[in-house]
């Protein structure tokens, strides 16, 4: 792996609270993801899964350790970038428990909204939009509102809305958890598929017994620390 | 709401907003105090314009007659009432004589010894004649007998002395005479006087009439002059009419007038203008027309009102336009013409006025012209202005 | 960039078109009441160049002939012809009384006027002008008549001749134009049973009813029926001479009061409509409070309801002042269909109301400016609401 490239995570902790009430989330939590790579990071509810992807995108602040994305350090004993929102609009993409599109948007618009935020074109951002549909093979429902497309569409739609930007790092948090197995299998199979030809590196977080074997390499994490754990890699139809 | 074809939201909103501009647009040009002033015009023609004054008046009687006595006194008795016709000469009331019987008895007794008071002097008077005739007698005699010297001086002097003094006894006894006879004349005019006051007690009708008021009971005194019953006669009822001095142009005797009375409005009666009052109230600023029926109607009461129309000949083919288009500016007449769609303030000479409404225009418009009648502000020289057929919704 | 604003409004169109036609109706109500402030004022002005005057002459130490009654003789006139300056003057008589028509009552200022003179209706819109002496009249359309009506006052019955519009008084009662006689009668004349009793006074009276002198009392009795009164002469002011120093010249009489057009302007709208302008100052405050109320609630609501999309969008990458951008677009387009709907709506049912509503382009502008004011201000209360969320609430758990 080349080194900074995809996700390195070193000594990462974050404590909520002070004192007596303090709560350590994350324990010197170590964690890389090569370019390409699709990670799995299980663990029981509490285990600090949700602060680290937090941690990872930005959204809040670690208390001590040290975040690579992209070859770029971004945070070290403290933020190194100065504009944390441009970091997650421009290098992070996001796919959440629920896909959470835009309502007021139609299909193409939810993800070209992204590279519109970047600054590219109306036009250009929705060629790109329609090129990401058609990878996810939702290029036919282009114009329709999320409204009206099934649960598994509008993942697939929120997936192509995390790709718009070609961010190197990717942050899944249990985007399969909906769905039932065929469909967790394709999503899976997609998330590896696009890694692969778009070199981003993924992680992500589930607790899916359904997709857990899929998964080359895991992560568990127990009480804020992580164990990186050798996967079963059963092989994606 | 379920719609057989699927319209999209945007189509309803976009629709939606042209609405409001549109309703905006009309707003915002057609109403409030952008908006074109609406007027309707009318055009100039010829035709005729019958004039007519009108004025109220009362029902008046041409002559009335206050019935009273000429000396104080108290009523005995009245005979008639409101509403009575009374014959020339008829008794209709009567004064108590009081004592007016007495001294019309005194004022005989008066003159009766006054008359004997002539006697008397008569008598007096021929008895000094025949005195002095005697003693003009002896005067002469003895003045013969004197001449010849047979009596003295003396008895000639005394005879002529008597002579002298029946002479002036008679002329004496003579005066007394005419004295008494003046006197006499005096209380027998007393006495005609006196009895003439008792015909005076009496009030007689002066002519034919209708007793239009009863003011004084019997038993109540009146003063003279004081009205006991008021007379009219109901065929010389007329019409005093009312007209502003303003507009009575062509008041004349002789106009034809249309009466129309208080008590019965559907029914308007002839009539014709008989004397125009040659003094006019300064104060009402009004003239006075004395119009008479031509055929007198039969319920009409004294004081009642009546609307009179005096027609005046009418002018025919003239210009004429509508009174709603004239406007005065300062004291000077006008109209709005319509030139180029503008108005413009024409002034105008006016002429005669008909009762409906029709003026006519003796210079300062041709026929052909357009004029603002009706208007929905004040206008002002070239106004925008939008001409439509009429301002509000016609009459039922 | 798309604008999310829009795409937001028109996702949601029918929430948002109804809120904004119950804002529109709220602000319609609003700009009625201002409307009908102008129009009182207007209704003073209109009252007072309609009378066609540049002076009006009074009793001393009134202020009528609108604000307070004034009596002064009908031959006052003459001696203001006199003055030098002076082109018309006129007296005119003014009453404010119930007519009836039929089984109606209708609320009228009778205006006793001479025809051609100030004091007659300046225009007409239908019929025709007077053209009898007694018992004819000219209407204002407010009144409900129609030429051909007849109408009773007092002991007369009239013809209503010719209509016209926008003759009211300051208190809003629309006008009824008769020849000044009949006013005069009407206004100085007591009903029967008034008369009937006088009379029998005046007889009573030894000093009046004098047996000595026959007559006497039918004379004394004509004069207290007949009347020689008016509330006030109006005057035209010759061109080139100066309606303050004609009126300087009137007040020297000592009997009589004269106003010029600016001090009956400032009568009757500092005085008569003083109180009626504060009353509507103070519903114009509380309607546009209301109407911010509204708007914040409306906005707040919208955007709490949004809640977890802003917080995806924060997370993603939007800026703060895109998402601020739009809570306060939508304000402002809520703003905008609001003032369109109030604006056509107050122009619809104006004339319905009872009093004269005057709506000016200034206005319009001026609430215009006002409505985007108080979105703006509505708006904050849901910015705030947008810029709390915390983006990291998107990632669950």
């Amino acid at each position: 792996m080349i080194d900074g490239l995809g996700i390195q995570i070193e000594g990462l902790s974050k404590r909520y609270g002070a004192g007596a009430t303090a709560v350590d989330a994350l324990r010197d939590v170590n964690m890389r993801v090569a370019p390409g790579e699709v990670v799995g990071l299980i663990g029981p509810s509490g285990s600090g899964k949700s602060t680290l992807l937090k941690c990872l995108g930005a959204v809040i602040e670690p208390t001590h350790g040290r975040m690579t994305l992209g070859g770029e350090i971004i945070y070290d004993n403290g933020w190194k970038i100065a504009d944390l929102r441009v970091l997650r609009r421009d290098r992070i993409g996001f796919i959440f428990q629920a896909p959470y599109l835009i309502p007021f948007l139609d299909v193409t618009d939810n993800v070209a909204l992204l590279p519109m935020l970047a600054g590219r074109d109306n036009a250009a951002a929705r060629a790109r939009a329609r090129e990401l549909l058609k990878a996810l093979d939702m290029e036919h429902r282009a114009g329709a509102q999320p409204s009206e497309l099934s649960g598994g569409e509008q993942q697939r739609v929120s997936i192509a809305r995390a790709l718009a930007n070609r961010p190197p790092v990717i942050l899944a948090d249990e985007p399969t958890a909906p769905l039932d197995s065929e469909r967790a299998l394709a999503v899976m199979r997609i998330l590896n598929q696009l890694a692969a030809q778009y070199q981003t590196a993924i992680i992500v977080v589930t607790h899916d017994e359904k997709i857990i074997p899929t998964f080359k390499r895991l992560y568990n994490i127990r009480d804020g620390r992580t164990i990186e754990e050798a996967g079963q890699e059963r092989a994606l139809a | 709401m379920k719609l057989p074809v699927k319209i999209p939201g945007k189509v309803w909103f976009i629709a939606f907003g042209i609405a409001l501009l549109v309703g905006f647009g009309w707003v915002a040009t057609q109403t409030g105090p952008l908006a074109p002033t609406r007027v309707t015009v009318t055009r100039v023609v010829k035709g005729d314009v019958s004039p007519a004054l009108f004025g109220i008046g009362t029902v008046e009687a041409r002559r009335s007659y206050l019935i009273g006595p000429t000396a104080a006194g108290r009523v005995s008795r009245v005979l008639v009432d409101v509403g009575d016709a009374v014959k020339a000469g008829q008794l209709l009331a009567e004064m108590d004589p009081v004592d007016l019987n007495a001294r019309v008895n005194s004022a005989a007794a008066e003159a009766a010894r006054a008359e004997s008071a002539v006697r008397t002097a008569r008598a007096q008077a021929l008895d000094a004649k025949s005195r002095q005739e005697f003693a003009a007698g002896e005067a002469q005699r003895f003045t013969e007998l004197g001449r010849s010297h047979l009596v003295s001086q003396n008895e000639l002097d005394s005879k002529l002395q008597q002579q002298k003094s029946t002479l002036a006894q008679l002329a004496a006894a003579e005066s007394a005479l005419t004295g008494a006879g003046q006197d006499l004349a005096r209380l027998e005019a007393n006495r005609e006087g006196t009895k003439r006051q008792r015909v005076n007690v009496r009030l007689e009708a002066p002519t034919d009439g209708v007793v239009t008021s009863r003011d004084a009971e019997p038993g109540s005194t009146v003063v003279a002059g004081q009205a006991v019953l008021t007379l009219e006669d109901p065929g010389s009822l007329w019409v005093v009419a009312r007209l502003d001095q303003g507009r009575s142009a062509g008041l004349a005797v002789g106009l034809p007038a249309d009466i129309v009375l208080r008590s019965e409005p559907r029914r308007p009666l002839r009539g014709r203008v008989v004397r125009v009052e040659p003094i006019s109230d300064s104060v009402t600023e009004e003239r006075l027309a004395d119009v008479a029926f031509e055929k007198l109607p039969r319920a009409v009461s004294a004081n009642e009102l009546a609307e009179v129309t005096l027609t005046l000949p009418t002018i025919p083919d003239v210009l004429v336009v509508p009174n709603a288009s004239i406007h005065f500016r300062g004291a000077e007449a006008g109209v709005w013409l319509l030139v180029g769609g503008h108005p413009r303030f024409a002034p105008v000479k006016l002429g005669a006025e008909s009762l409906d409404g029709k003026m006519q225009i003796l210079d300062g418009l041709r026929a052909g012209d357009e004029v603002v009648t009706y208007s929905e502000r004040v206008l002002g020289e070239g106004s925008r202005i939008r001409v439509v057929a009429s301002l509000v919704a016609t009459a039922k | 960039m798309i604008s999310l604003a829009g795409r937001d409004i028109l996702h949601s169109w029918s929430r948002f078109i109804l809120t904004g036609l119950g804002l529109g109706l709220l602000i319609g109500v609003t700009f009625t009441m201002a409307g009908v402030y102008r129009g009182m004022t207007d209704d003073a002005q209109v009252l007072l160049n309609g009378s066609g005057a540049d002076l009006w002459v009074v009793q001393k130490d009134t202020l009528g002939p609108y604000a307070e009654s004034s009596g002064i003789p009908d031959d006052t006139y003459r001696e203001i012809l006199g003055l030098p300056g002076i082109v018309r003057a006129a007296n005119v008589a003014y009453l404010t009384m119930q007519v009836r028509k039929g089984n109606a009552d209708v609320r009228v200022m009778l205006v006793g006027f001479q025809p051609g003179q100030p004091g007659d209706a300046p225009y007409l819109v239908a019929g025709r002008r007077i053209t009898r002496s007694h018992y004819e009249a000219v209407a204002d359309v407010k009144t409900g008549f129609v030429p051909g009506d007849r109408i009773r006052i007092r002991r007369h019955d009239y013809t209503v001749v010719g209509l016209t519009r926008r003759m009211v008084s300051s208190g809003g009662d629309p006008m009824l134009f008769i020849p000044l006689k009949d006013a005069q009668e009407v206004q100085f004349l007591k009903d029967n049973d008034a008369i009937v009793n006088q009379r029998a006074r005046t007889v009573e009276n030894p000093s009046l009813n004098r047996p000595g002198v026959p007559g006497l009392l039918r004379s004394i009795q004509a004069s207290q029926t007949s009347s020689h009164s008016v509330n006030a002469v109006l005057v035209q002011v010759a061109v080139g001479h100066s309606a303050e120093v004609v009126a300087r010249d009137i007040r020297r009489w000592k009997r009589l009061q004269a106003f010029d057009r600016r001090q009956m302007e400032d009568i009757l709208i500092a005085k008569l409509i003083a109180t009626a302008s504060k009353q509507i100052g103070m519903f114009l405050v509380i309607l546009t409070i209301v109407s911010a109320a509204i708007v914040a609630f409306m906005i707040y609501t919208m955007t709490l309801g949004k809640i977890r999309e802003v917080a995806v969008l924060k997370l993603i990458g939007t800026r703060d002042r895109t998402i601020a951008g739009m809570v306060l677009q939508q304000a402002l387009g809520l703003g905008l269909i609001g003032f369109v709907v109030g604006k056509i709506a107050a122009t619809l049912w104006g004339p319905a109301f009872p009093r004269y509503v005057l709506l000016l382009p200034g206005d319009a502008l001026r609430g215009f400016a006002i409505v985007m004011i108080v979105c703006v201000l509505a708006s904050t209360l849901g910015i705030r609401a947008a810029l709390k969320v915390d983006p990291a609430t998107a990632i669950g758990g």
